[in-house]
């Protein structure tokens, strides 16, 4: 499904990613742990096709075709999906609106007829009661005033409404309570269940234990210095990530 | 009226015509309306079609057509004379800003045509009144200045809907109005500017509120060349609210201008300004907005927001909000911001499938929404918003 090699990527002439070797195939979940500034956000962002982040070397390939140079908005239609650590808040566009853009963008990419305003209404409302959220929040503008926790039910919102073929959690699981963790948990769950595959950036286990990933990486300064299985991710939480970087 | 009209005419040739100097005019030109001198009242153009409209006062280069008022079922709701008739100085006082105003002068000096309406006292019902302003520009260099007075009387419900319709060549359109409101009454004033002869535009709004008093203005205004609008508002009695919404696009050369002052008067009483520019190409923008509150108006409730959004790098966006507070138990707030497309927004559309050019109609889209759904009046809303989309794609 993806394969990255060698992936160096700067930011404001800075390297931070150090030459990334990664790959997921169809139907696995990998989860990347790392302390703070350690690059995995920027990973999380280049995948996403966000110019700011600048590959300066290595090769990033979906399902056999070269995506390293791709737009933003044609890795999505090719179906990658970034859940974003902090989502922007758009005032004026609601959701609804926002969301069936985006479904009819891809439908139209896949030649296929516009969703109606019923159809994407009855879609919505399932995806939203399993989220725990109300109808309403499909009234709401983007991001808007919406606490921790909505935005990232936002963005798995986003997610199980696109389903995409390759999703990238970043830091989803940060600022959750624990039912809050759960109700994500299954979302991805739900996701992965249709074969997708997903790749989930976290600083804890805790998410991880919900979902049990295939295979877990350690990032150290912006290159993959171990991987292994859910393990060597319980281990990190009790003995930190001092021991790897040696 | 003509004592007024004389010292006006001498206060305008006291004064001479705006220079960068005045604070008002430090980012607006005025020497290019020098030219607009010749007042013409008569027309060639056929106004059945504009006669059919119903509940329309139908104005032809400033002149009320007389023969609109049939199709209107407020007709015997209103007592209509000419301004320039009236004798009560109190009626005709307008703000002693304006006074100091060269083309209010002008404006004042040289009308020829304008109406008093007078709402009839007791009529608690709401009356809608669309007013069209059809001007008819034979000639070049054609100055068209009126002056018009609402008055509501106690209780009276009133939403006025201005629009403009140019024909012929480009001209310099000069506004004057007065609205008195007295106790309780409600006054929804909504305009619409767009035009396609790049005429010149500018407007007076004084508005005068008593007693509980609730005014809302309304805006929105498009190709226009050169748009000034003054507004003032006297909140004189406990109680009076203003709100302030409007919304202008411009581009290539255009020039938006909106110059706000509310006197916060007497105790209690709120206002809100919102005014909200999109500037593409060279165009520029000017806000201008002060509130004073005075000794005395305590519990004055009143905020200003001037957002700009520039969609080229050559655009520019004066603004200039102010606060005077003379009273200590108030609360007031201001704020600005001026700035180009959040690139992080535009990515944010992108990262689901949106290409950018839809995710920049989207994005500008909803900064002129913020303000359109605030409008009180269902007709600009609409025009506003169907405008929109031509405007982006033009």
């Amino acid at each position: 499904m993806i394969d990255i090699k060698n992936l160096k990527v700067s930011v404001e002439e800075k390297e931070i990613l150090k030459g990334i070797n990664l790959e997921i195939p169809e139907g696995e979940v990998h989860a990347i742990m790392g302390r703070n500034g350690s690059g995995k956000s920027t990973l999380a962002n280049t995948l996403a096709g966000n110019e700011k982040f600048e590959v300066t070397d290595g090769l990033i390939h979906m399902n056999g075709l070269d995506i390293t140079e791709m737009s933003a908005e044609n890795r999505s239609l090719n179906g990658i999906f970034v859940c974003f650590q902090y989502p922007v808040a758009i005032p004026g566009v609601s959701m609804a609106y926002f969301l069936r853009a985006a479904i009819n963008a891809h439908l139209e990419n896949q030649g296929k007829e516009e969703m109606d305003a019923l159809e994407f209404l009855n879609q919505s409302k399932e995806i939203l009661k399993k989220l725990n959220l109300d109808d309403s929040f499909l009234k709401r503008s983007i991001n808007d005033g919406f606490s921790g926790g909505e935005k990232k039910k936002s963005e798995i919102f986003q997610l199980l409404s696109l389903n995409p073929k390759f999703a990238i959690l970043d830091e989803t699981d940060s600022g959750l309570d624990i039912d809050a963790l759960k109700i994500v948990a299954d979302g991805v769950k739900e996701f992965n269940g249709k074969k997708n595959s997903t790749l989930i950036i976290t600083h804890y286990e805790r998410l991880l234990e919900y979902i049990n990933p295939d295979v877990v990486h350690i990032m150290i300064d912006g290159k993959i210095v171990k991987s292994g299985d859910m393990k060597l991710a319980r281990q990190v939480e009790e003995k930190g990530y001092s021991w790897l970087a040696k | 009226m003509n004592e007024i009209k004389n010292n006006s005419y001498n206060q305008f040739k006291k004064l001479g015509y705006p220079t960068k100097k005045l604070e008002n005019w430090k980012f607006s030109n005025s020497s290019h309306l020098k030219k607009y001198n010749t007042i013409i009242s008569d027309s060639n153009i056929d106004i059945k079609e504009y006669l059919k409209i119903k509940n329309t006062l139908c104005f032809l280069n400033g002149a009320l057509i007389k023969e609109s008022l049939e199709n209107c079922d407020f007709k015997n709701e209103i007592l209509i004379s000419n301004t320039i008739d009236i004798k009560a100085k109190d009626t005709i006082k307008m703000s002693e800003n304006f006074n100091n105003e060269a083309l209010f002068n002008l404006g004042i000096a040289k009308f020829n045509e304008g109406i008093f309406i007078e709402f009839k006292k007791g009529n608690k019902d709401h009356i809608q009144i669309n007013v069209i302003n059809i001007y008819d520009k034979k000639s070049e260099n054609m100055f068209a200045p009126t002056f018009n007075i609402f008055k509501l009387n106690k209780k009276n419900n009133v939403s006025i809907f201005e629009k403009d319709i140019n024909h012929g060549f480009d001209s310099f359109n000069l506004r004057i109005n007065k609205f008195i409101c007295d106790d309780d009454s409600i006054l929804n004033h909504s305009s619409i500017y767009q035009d396609d002869t790049q005429s010149n535009l500018l407007r007076y709004n004084y508005y005068q509120a008593n007693t509980n008093t609730i005014i809302n203005i309304d805006s929105f205004n498009c190709e226009s060349s050169f748009n000034k609008d003054f507004i003032e508002i006297d909140l004189d009695k406990s109680g009076a609210e203003a709100t302030v919404n409007a919304l202008n696009l411009t581009k290539n050369d255009e020039h938006a201008d909106n110059n706000i002052l509310i006197n916060h008067k007497s105790e209690h009483c709120n206002s809100s300004q919102n005014v909200r520019n999109i500037l593409q190409n060279k165009s520029t923008s000017v806000f201008n907005g002060k509130v004073i509150v005075f000794e005395g108006a305590q519990k004055t409730d009143s905020n200003q927001s001037n957002k700009n959004l520039l969609l080229s790098k050559e655009a520019t966006a004066h603004s200039n909000p102010q606060l005077e507070i003379y009273a200590d138990d108030v609360q007031c707030g201001h704020g600005s911001t001026t700035g180009a497309l959040d690139k992080n927004s535009i990515f944010y559309f992108q990262s689901r499938g949106i290409n950018k050019e839809d995710a920049i109609q989207i994005l500008v889209k909803a900064f002129a929404h913020t303000v359109i759904k605030t409008f009180s009046d269902d007709n600009i809303k609409k025009n506003a918003q169907a405008y929109i989309d031509k405007w982006m794609n033009e």
